[in-house]
């Protein structure tokens, strides 16, 4: 067996990016990128990737509160898409990001066509490694998730997108939807270069005292450990459509250990997303990666790309 | 004086962009601010009004906590979200912070039942300090309920710089106070008749303080803080309310009466805010709280961008 560092062992190319480790910090939990540095022990190295906050055209105010809150083995957000523009995030955050701790990708989003192409248009021309399509929203009226749950809408906001740019494009999926492999297939036919997968599921909490439901916006996005069991399915779903394709996943959904980790990337993911276990423990991720080569080595495995889709079927 | 911890770019911050100079990146001041800690409890006592005081071992956060500051706690392994706790006083070179809190629902609940020598994971410190100014040499502290752990640690800090500050504490609760009021030392104009009940901690450091109450505890003030408060106020001259600076935090509507009586007083005023949260670092904008700015509604972080808040920016002139 070829002897490799353990930290190399970690190394994967996605899209022609160079990650550092198959972990990638999820759009919405890590604001724009330096929020999480303030924690002690904490790096973006620790991350293959690094996706900021969902951004739109215009600066957005985001949603009434409450925002947030905890529910079973997971929680519900509903943010409304606050953030401060594209222009905003390209000429005054970007340039305060390190880009040799990772890479960081763009999480954009829309209203309109138009909106996403042009959101996309002013992050081309920055130093942003790849770019995410955002069309699995649930938290705002308009766009989001009602692009993302209909095959055709889906297809035509990659085909704008991707006319806009040659970075990688990532489209992100919604577990709110009939047939993910149908979308999968017509996003892939429209240019998409991978996919992220899943976004958060629609769900609501309510506060029996007050009869009302908790979260301001009446209903939010479930993420956390609540969901993993569908994420790994949908994973497994997409990886089906891609794998001829060579189109890589970044599966996503209720990660907190190594062993969910691994399940993703046996499952068909080429990376894996951690989005709310950072709000458990902001140093988990390094926790992950050593589980990750733990498991590597057990197996007398080299790499994580030796462990992807290696899900074997039950008769 | 307590001085702003290090804060990241407000990324989700509309109004007021960062610059890039104070953001370059040999100069990010923010980065390691904020320490997980798996402190051990070191103590711990139950009070009236399902109230408990921890003390836990926390070295790397007691080093550097200022008032106003919070921690977000893990209250049990399986309600994995942290829940956000005041700082009630840290002891920097014993390595100890203390906590106040009530239970309320299901988290502090959980907390509520960790014993001694159990471990917690904690999160901190986190938040916008309270900033006093020598400028305002009598600083006027009110904390109702809960709200009364950053009130004690701000007395705490204020003391230290000897002679400087003339403090004075009102605390208000509408359960019983979580320590043994006693008769103050210490001569407080414009009290009313018979409100002499104080802290004994605060008394002891030689800092004015008194309780005000609906439920007509012993040598308490029967009524509200800020009625307490506007009795102090007029017993100063002109000159020596000039020198009075307003600090306060507790229920939203005791801070939006505080917040009127420093309007009315033309006194400034910084109140700490409270909101669900998910990250406790800035990560998520879940958190957020709208305050007026130049430009107009923004919606700012409590964990970060707060917990302390100029009050005229959250609660504007009607
Ligand atoms: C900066 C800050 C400092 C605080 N300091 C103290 C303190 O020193 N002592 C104390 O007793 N309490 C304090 N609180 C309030 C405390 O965080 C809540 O009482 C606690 O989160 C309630 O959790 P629970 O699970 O028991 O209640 P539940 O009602 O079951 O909570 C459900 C959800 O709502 C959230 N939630 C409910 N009420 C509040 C609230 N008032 N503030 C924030 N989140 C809330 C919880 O975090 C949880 O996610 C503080 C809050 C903030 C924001
Ligand atoms: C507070 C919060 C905010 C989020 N904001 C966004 C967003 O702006 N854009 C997006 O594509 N996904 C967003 N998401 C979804 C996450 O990126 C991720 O897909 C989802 O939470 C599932 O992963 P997890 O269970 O590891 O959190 C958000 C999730 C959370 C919890
Ligand atoms: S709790 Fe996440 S930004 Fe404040």
């Amino acid at each position: 067996m070829v002897h490799k560092l353990q930290k190399d062992m970690l190394v994967s190319e996605f899209c022609g990016m160079r990650f550092d480790t198959p972990l990638v910090l999820l759009s919405g939990c890590v604001g724009f990128g330096e929020e999480y540095t303030r924690v002690k022990g904490f790096t973006n190295r620790d991350a293959g990737a690094v996706c900021l906050k969902g951004t739109t055209l215009e600066p957005r105010l985001g949603n009434p509160p409450h925002r947030v809150c905890e529910t079973p083995q997971g929680m519900i957000n509903a943010i409304g898409l606050q953030n401060p523009g594209a222009r905003h995030v390209v000429d005054e955050i970007l340039p305060t990001l390190d880009f040799d701790e990772t890479r960081f990708i763009a999480n954009i989003s829309g209203s309109s066509i138009e909106e996403y192409a042009e959101v996309a248009r002013i992050f081309d021309d920055s130093p942003i490694d790849a770019m995410e399509i955002n069309i699995s929203c649930p938290n705002v009226k308009e766009g989001g998730v009602a692009f993302g749950n209909d095959p055709d809408m889906s297809a035509r906001v990659v085909e704008a997108v991707r006319a806009q740019t040659e970075k990688p494009l990532i489209t992100k999926l919604s577990p709110n939807q009939t047939d993910i492999q149908e979308n999968a297939r017509r996003c892939i036919e429209a240019g998409t270069d991978a996919f992220a997968v899943i976004n958060t599921l629609m769900g609501m909490a309510i506060d029996i005292e007050a009869r009302a439901p908790i979260i301001g916006n009446n209903q939010g996005g479930l993420s956390g450990p609540a969901i993993k069991p569908v994420a790994v399915l949908k994973t497994h779903q997409v990886y089906q459509v891609c794998r001829d394709h060579g189109i890589p996943i970044i599966g996503q959904g209720g990660v907190t250990t190594a062993d969910d980790a691994i399940e993703f990337l046996i499952a068909g993911a080429s990376a894996v997303g951690v989005g709310t276990a950072l709000f458990y423990d902001p140093l988990v991720c390094k926790k992950i990666n050593d589980g990750i080569v733990a498991y590597l080595e057990r197996h007398e495995l080299t790499e994580v790309a030796q462990l992807v889709g290696t899900l074997v079927l039950n008769g | 004086m307590p001085k702003a911890p290090g804060r990241a770019h407000d990324a989700t911050d509309t109004d007021n962009p960062p610059t890039v100079t104070d953001t370059m990146p040999n100069k990010r001041p923010h980065r390691d601010t904020i320490h997980v800690e798996n402190a051990r409890i070191l103590e711990r006592a139950e009070h009236p009004g399902d109230q408990v005081i921890l003390r836990v071992h926390a070295p790397q956060m007691a080093a550097s906590a200022e008032p106003g500051q919070f921690a977000h706690i893990q209250c049990d392994p399986d309600l994995p979200l942290r829940r956000p706790i005041s700082i009630l006083r840290v002891d920097a070179r014993a390595g100890w912070a203390d906590f106040l809190f009530k239970v309320l629902g299901t988290g502090t609940r959980r907390l509520a039942e960790r014993r001694v020598d159990d471990l917690l994971s904690i999160l901190g410190p986190i938040g916008k300090p309270f900033e006093a100014r020598m400028t305002h040499r009598r600083p006027l502290l009110i904390g109702g309920g809960v709200g009364m752990p950053p009130m004690v640690f701000l007395a705490d800090r204020l003391r230290e710089i000897k002679g400087a500050y003339e403090p004075f504490v009102i605390m208000g609760s509408e359960v019983p106070f979580p320590f043994e009021a006693r008769p103050s030392q210490i001569v407080v104009p414009g009290m009313p008749e018979g409100v002499i009940a104080a802290m004994p901690l605060l008394d002891d450091w030689g800092i004015a303080s008194r309780l005000a109450s609906q439920q007509g505890y012993p040598g308490t003030f029967e009524g509200y803080v800020t009625d307490l408060a506007r009795a102090w106020l007029d017993a100063l001259d002109e000159e020596q309310r000039k020198e009075v600076a307003v600090f306060a935090c507790g229920p939203h509507p005791m801070l939006e009466a505080v917040a009127a009586l420093a309007r009315e007083y033309r006194l400034p005023c910084q109140v700490s805010l409270e909101e669900f949260m998910a990250c406790g670092v800035g990560g998520c904008a879940g958190c957020v709280v709208e305050v007026q700015t130049p430009k107009g509604p923004a919606m700012k972080r409590v964990c970060v961008d707060g917990p302390v808040f100029e009050a005229s920016a959250v609660f504007p002139a009607a």
